[in-house]
């Protein structure tokens, strides 16, 4: 890539008056299959080379992307950028502040073993028309889907303060799903593969095993029985189920941009805002984001304000201990920044985004957790989360539970979900499996305009306190 | 022609040529230039200003059964000689197990009113203060409103669609979305408020009154009572309805069918709602925020109707699914991602395949004045706002959606008080068929990009307060 144009951006934009440019100048290649009812629905290759250029300009912030990389195209991009930062900055109350941090040189990619393209299209797809043939294990699964993303993106860094920051990633997943019926009962089971790195992924798992046991999972849950609504249950969740609590209900407040309220008039805002030092759960609550666990979709070292990644405690034996900042946010709240700040491509300009976040090991065997329960409940792997505003009031539903009874898991129970209040949750959990477990979550929504973008979520298996509903 | 337009021609032409040469049999090349400019409002202010400017092409190739596709942003010659050959070996891995084609030309029709060079034309700086205008007027209409967030997208697209059938239209349009979320506070009370609106051109876009309705909701939302969980009469106003609307509109693809919910699935001639319930697609309504004289593949625009009276007519279909399943297209062709990473925006996106949903969906209006629905209801809810509306379980339709502001009891034809936050629970299809009035005038409403002209409806749902 041509880094001098990257250069010039930042040049021309600081040349026009703004207090600091920086520019992201990125190459993207994307491709996506999608098979159902055993026919390709979808098959695309994409590419898009383009720069966004943010500017500072009299304390607001300004942006515009281009995909014409002439001198004239960002030239354009670069006053425009800087227009509307000026136009801004008449109704902004309190400047944007930016808390320092080193003007960091790097060179860094992700370690690929096979290059996404070096496997042909043609390949892929009919691997993949393979695993979803393998979802029909029997004549009870009436359509199976799956649906694989690659995507490599080369990205280079540059601001006013003498950051200039190399990335190449390449981040994978596929999805694959089996719908069940049986009379008029219908249910489906579904399960996600994905890490950051090449193909190589689906060549060391077996992806047709993996599809089998997903299409006898969606047929057990046909014989397995509706549970019925228990409050205040005892339960154990698996590290799927936690992937998705802990996004929903850990990571989402997380977000100082949300603590602040800014993100109030869309994804909503957090409920522990103020709360910093404040006991929120029990000891056994401890809550991370780390970008530099290597192979997750939520890796990187560098953010895309140029800070260097590191892990962030955010919550510390049930002590709210911080949030995940940009520089700005950082400034306000008078800390070092962390490096939260991601943007799906160069045309968006970046938000504070979760990483890796996942709640702390403890020293539980996972099979303790059952044995010491008389009577309660494992639910395992997400489903779907309806969550208010605040991420306070939560439910989120499972593929599957068991009931546990006397240390023993014993009824299959299908149609399940959670429902609690947040602090009580958190101050309910009362033991922590050793082992954790990270799983690929890509489609995770904010801004405006909307950026989907893919991270890794997880930990270890938890026990505690909420209400079991039973899906009506 | 404009020299945006001039230019995708241009770009256009060669990749069809390109295609020729590397021995396809049919090529299709679908060129955007989408210009969006985001005015972003938090805390009282104005927080971020930002644009794109995205163009590119997307391309599909048939070459005998096999179709392929690739998009890239990059126009010169080089590129799109890579774009061809991308879009070649993905169809070498894709056989049809039917036959397809890409639409021919056909007689396009006129659509009115989707285009405003005002609005298109609009300074950045203009912009700024009219997203502004919205903070002011709410801070302006209570001395309770403490904090306003919003968004004002200005959105302008051209496009154009050539296939070497002939097929060659140009297609340009202009919206807008102005929404604004306020904050009212009284003593230790705390309520919000929203408003949201979209249209195609600058006369339409009213940023005081977006402000005001916004504070008024939330002023109106201070000192609210809990609720008893219980089955509700439920009068969903604009924005609920919107979103209903918009489940249904993906209930009706056979792709998010399959890929989502099969509650539709088999169930064409059935009843599936109310018979005050009709659902329509209509891209050829004037002014319409989803109209345009041609889909997404260039077949001419087409008023479909979806469910006539509670019942199910038919799916929507593009020409692919409609050769997959047999079926005629409906004209509804959408180019909308549905991949993640991949950059979607308002207005139009060129790096996706077509999806068949409808365009300008709406309830068609009934006969009820809004006012008459609240006054016939003797005990029930006015529902003004949905959020996190999500279907737990998409394959029974399973239905939830936080209450968090604009929730009202109803007592005999009176609004009586504020309701505290809520969750509706309950099932869509229920909900459907226990529609038992429409209001007599539709409205643009939405949220976050996606907006539709809708009716306000009642219907019943289980509904219970929360902390």
């Amino acid at each position: 890539m041509e880094e001098d144009l990257a250069l010039f951006a930042v040049g021309y934009a600081a040349k026009l008056g703004a207090d600091y440019v920086d520019v992201r100048l990125e190459d993207h290649y994307n491709e996506l299959i999608t098979v159902a009812d055993g026919k390709v629905q979808r098959g695309i290759i994409n590419r898009k080379r383009g720069m966004g250029v943010r500017t500072l300009v009299n304390g607001a912030w300004g942006f515009q992307s281009t995909t014409d990389l002439t001198k004239k195209g960002i030239r354009q991009a670069a006053e425009i950028a800087f227009k509307i930062a000026k136009a801004s900055s008449r109704h902004v109350h309190a400047s944007v502040k930016l808390a320092p941090t080193k003007a960091y040189k790097a060179s860094y990619r992700i370690k690929v073993k096979v290059d996404l393209e070096d496997v042909a299209f043609e390949e892929k797809l009919k691997e993949i028309m393979a695993w979803e043939k393998k979802l029909y294990t029997s004549k009870k699964i009436v359509r199976g889907t799956v649906d694989y993303t690659g995507i490599k993106i080369g990205k280079v860094f540059v601001n006013s303060e003498g950051a200039n920051i190399r990335f190449s990633n390449s981040v994978t997943w596929a999805g694959l799903k089996a719908d069940a019926k049986k009379g008029v009962v219908t249910q489906f089971y579904e399960k996600m593969v994905g890490h950051s790195g090449g193909y190589e992924i689906f060549q060391k798992n077996d992806m047709e095993e993996i599809s089998v046991e997903t299409g006898q999972k969606a047929e057990s849950l046909l014989e397995a029985k509706a549970v019925k609504t228990e409050k205040d249950a005892v339960v154990v969740l698996d590290s799927n189920y936690v992937a998705l609590l802990t996004h929903e209900i850990v990571g989402h407040p997380s977000e100082a941009d949300r603590v602040l309220g800014r993100e109030a008039a869309w994804a909503g805002t957090t409920w522990w805002a103020g709360k910093i030092g404040e006991k929120i759960g029990s000891d056994y609550f401890t809550a991370y984001d780390d970008p530099t666990v290597g192979g997750t979709l939520g890796y990187f070292l560098y953010d895309d304000e140029g800070v260097k990644a590191k892990r962030k405690v955010l919550i510390e034996k049930g002590v709210l201990k911080g949030h995940m900042h940009s520089r700005e946010t950082a400034a306000i709240f008078g800390v070092e920044p962390n490096a939260g700040m991601r943007a799906i491509t160069f045309e968006y300009i970046p938000l504070i985004r979760m990483s890796n976040t996942f709640l702390g090991e403890g020293d539980w065997k996972r099979e303790e957790l059952i044995e010491e329960t008389k009577h309660g409940y494992l639910i395992s792997c997400m489903r779907h989360p309806s969550i208010d505003d605040k991420r306070y009031n939560w439910t989120i539903s499972a593929q599957e539970a068991y009931e546990i009874k006397n240390g023993e898991l014993t009824t299959h129970l299908r149609d399940v979900a959670l429902t609690s209040i947040a602090p009580k949750f958190f101050k309910s959990i009362n033991a922590v499996s050793e082992k954790i477990e990270l799983v690929p979550l890509p489609g995770c929504g904010k801004g405006d305009p909307m950026q989907s973008l893919y991270v890794g979520n997880g930990g270890p298996y938890i026990r505690g306190v909420a209400t079991v509903l039973g899906v009506q | 022609m404009s020299s945006a337009l001039a230019n995708l021609r241009e770009a256009g032409e060669a990749v069809l040529r390109i295609a020729e040469k590397r021995g396809v049999s049919e090529a299709e090349a679908f060129l955007v230039s989408n210009k969006v400019l985001t005015v972003r409002l938090v805390n009282n202010a104005v927080f971020e200003s930002k644009g794109v400017h995205d163009v590119g092409v997307g391309l599909r190739v048939l070459k005998g059964s096999m179709l392929g596709f690739s998009s890239t942003a990059d126009l010169s010659k080089g590129s799109l000689e890579k774009l061809v050959d991308a879009a070649v070996a993905t169809a070498k891995a894709r056989k049809l197990p039917f036959k397809y084609s890409f639409p021919k030309p056909d007689k396009v029709p006129k659509v009115s009113g989707v285009y405003d060079k005002r609005l298109a034309e609009l300074p950045s700086e203009k912009a700024v203060d009219v997203a502004y205008e919205m903070v002011e007027a709410s801070l302006g209409y209570d001395k309770k409103v403490v904090d306003n967030a919003g968004v004002l997208n200005i959105v302008d697209y051209e496009t154009l669609i050539l296939n070497t059938h002939g097929v060659s239209t140009e297609n340009y349009g202009t919206f807008f979305e102005a929404s604004l979320s306020a904050t009212a506070k009284s003593g230790k009370e705390v309520s919000e408020g929203s408003d949201a609106t979209a249209g195609r051109s600058l006369k339409e876009l009213k940023p005081e009154s977006v402000g005001e309705k916004a504070a008024e909701m939330a002023v109106s939302g201070l000192k609210t009572h809990k609720l008893k969980a219980d089955t509700y009469t439920v009068i969903l106003d604009y924005e609920p309805t919107h979103a209903i609307i918009g489940y249904l509109s993906m209930l009706v693809s056979p792709l998010f069918a399959k890929l989502f919910s099969p509650l539709l699935l088999d169930k064409v001639g059935k009843k599936v709602a109310s018979s005050q319930v009709s659902l329509v697609d209509d891209p050829l309504m004037p002014n319409g925020i989803g109209s345009a004289p041609v889909d997404d593949e260039g077949t001419p625009s087409k008023k479909n109707v979806i469910i006539d009276k509670g019942v199910l007519k038919t799916f929507v279909y593009d020409s692919f699914y409609g050769a997959m399943e047999k079926k005629r297209t409906t004209a509804s062709a959408v180019r909308a991602s549905l991949a993640v990473g991949v950059s979607s925006f308002p207005g139009k996106n060129y790096n996706c395949e077509n999806v068949p949903v409808p365009r300008n969906a709406y309830f068609e209006a009934g006969k009820w004045k809004r006012e008459e629905i609240l006054e016939e209801t003797k005990n029930g809810l006015l529902v003004q706002r949905f959020h996190y509306t999500r279907l737990t379980n998409p394959t029974r339709g399973d239905f939830t959606s936080i209450l968090r502001m604009g929730l009202f009891a109803v007592k005999n034809g009176e609004i009586v008080g504020a309701v505290a936050k809520s969750r509706l629970l309950d099932n869509l299809s229920n909900m459907l068929v226990n529609v038992d009035a429409v209001s007599d005038k539709l409205i643009v409403a939405g949220s976050w990009g996606d907006y539709t002209h809708t009716p306000v409806i009642r219907t019943k749902a289980h509904v219970l307060s929360i902390d």
